[in-house]
């Protein structure tokens, strides 16, 4: 067993880091506050190669063939760097959801269009699932698709979907035969223009403010042949295909968000001095710091055991729900410790402190309920 | 022999036994309920694990994982093909 990484990627992920600290932050209180997206950052990005990390060489990224693990700690540093806790979720969201699935499903045609310009910062992608009646029972979703001579009529709405309304291609997953059940499903990418497809909107939303997320909506919009993402009925490999990867790295953006969060807190308790001595002293506010670091180290190892799982192809499943339900919910109770330690202030929005929470309880939420982790992991278990 | 292997694995691991659940290999497994969508996902990592064979994400579809049926003429041709 070997818990070390490779010296490149610790000094890529360092690189990363310094390149967040000094290009992504300026602004951060306000782009939360007025929930305006990062469009400079997410350029900025681009040049630095963030969005190039999943992608091959062949298709504007930096290496011959995409390195998982190398990209993970790279997103991990992003997150640590990155104060803006939106910026990295929703890249994240763009290269693992939407780049990853064309890169394998689709065709050259498609990679051409699609790839070079996302990797350039040029397109911004997002990946369409949800529906109003379909959350959690993704499966039941109602987009009604109707085949046509050439291609395929939507009509309906996709909801709560990250970057729908500054998108320039969604990739819409419908059920194109509903007899066929899960093996109807299909997925299409649909470019912004396309006669009948709008989008609502930016919703304003408890967290992750600077990341918009909307509606799109389909009325009578004609799809081409050309713009089915592998083949009909391919929509649930799609989809099971790309979730882990797109688990893996969110989390692992927001396990180095724990950690800036962890030292910020440190820092502070060394500081802060009350009743003649540092908070730190007083083991009320130690112990909390304990529990931190123990929850981010937890979360850490469960992390790289999932992705150094997927890196080799083996079956991670159990461990991805075991990551996604540990590592979400220790960063809501990590950011409530924060709260606690930082006192008073931390209350008030211009400190940067609740942030933290605001943006964890996302977490929790998105690419399956905690409730829904634990399913799959009772399930798992044989129960 | 492949076919019933497959059918005690959903009989077993995915059902837990269950004595009153019948499958034959023609079913539709996942337009019937019989397996759901991550019971599926179970049922292709012990396919490739009993097989000794990788099922390509391309591969994963109606066609070749449909019914228990599917899924061993799918097998023998992924064996066939090295």
């Amino acid at each position: 067993m070997d818990f070390s990484w490779p010296a490149e990627y610790l000094a890529f992920k360092d690189k990363t880091i310094q390149f967040a600290q000094r290009e992504l932050n300026e602004g951060t209180a306000e782009r939360d506050e007025n929930q305006s997206f990062p469009q400079s950052g997410w350029m900025k990005c681009a040049d630095f190669g963030i969005q190039g990390l999943a992608l091959p060489k062949a298709c504007g990224g930096s290496l011959e063939e995409v390195d998982f693990l190398r990209a993970l700690l790279a997103m991990e540093g992003l997150g640590y760097g990155c104060e803006d806790n939106g910026l990295p979720f929703a890249l994240n969201a763009q290269m693992w959801t939407v780049q990853t699935p064309i890169l394998h499903f689709g065709d050259e045609q498609q990679k051409k269009k699609y790839l070079l310009p996302m990797a350039k910062g040029n397109l911004i992608g997002s990946h369409a699932l949800t529906e109003p009646a379909a959350g959690s029972d993704v499966f039941s979703m109602e987009l009604k698709v109707d085949k046509v001579d050439d291609g395929y009529v939507l009509n309906g709405q996709k909801h709560l979907i990250t970057l729908a309304p500054v998108c320039d291609v969604a990739l819409v997953f419908a059920n194109a035969n509903p007899k066929l059940g899960r093996w109807g499903i299909s997925a299409f990418l649909i470019d912004k223009g396309t006669p009948g497809f709008t989008t609502s909107a930016k919703k304003s939303k408890m967290g992750l403010r600077s990341v918009p997320i909307g509606d799109l909506l389909f009325e009578d919009c004609f799809i081409p042949e050309e713009n089915l993402l592998g083949k009909v009925g391919m929509g649930f490999s799609i989809l099971n295909h790309s979730l882990e990867y797109d688990r893996c790295c969110i989390l692992a953006s927001q396990l180095g968000a724990m950690e800036r969060q962890l030292e910020r807190v440190i820092d502070y308790a060394k500081k802060r001095q009350q009743f003649g001595q540092p908070i730190g002293n007083f083991q009320s506010v130690s112990n909390r710091i304990a529990d931190m670091k123990l929850r981010l180290e937890t979360s850490r190892l469960l992390l790289y055991k999932t992705a150094w799982l997927k890196k080799n192809g083996d079956n991670a499943m159990l461990e991805a729900a075991l990551l996604k339900l540990q590592l979400s919910e220790a960063f809501i109770t990590s950011s409530l410790d924060a709260i606690r330690n930082f006192g008073g202030r931390s209350y008030l929005t211009e400190n940067g402190v609740e942030k933290d929470l605001r943006d964890a309880v996302g977490g929790v939420l998105y690419a399956g309920t905690s409730d829904i982790q634990r399913n799959i992991i009772a399930k798992l278990l044989g129960l | 022999m492949l076919e019933q292997k497959i059918i005690n694995y959903i009989l077993e691991e995915l059902h837990g036994g269950q004595s009153d659940v019948e499958i034959s290999p023609e079913d539709d497994l996942l337009g019937s309920g019989l397996v759901e969508s991550m019971g599926m996902m179970r049922l292709i990592q012990f396919v490739e694990d009993d097989n000794g064979i990788k099922v390509a994400p391309q591969d994963m579809t109606i066609e070749n994982f449909m019914t228990v049926a599917a899924m061993v003429a799918y097998i023998d041709r992924a064996k066939n093909n090295g």
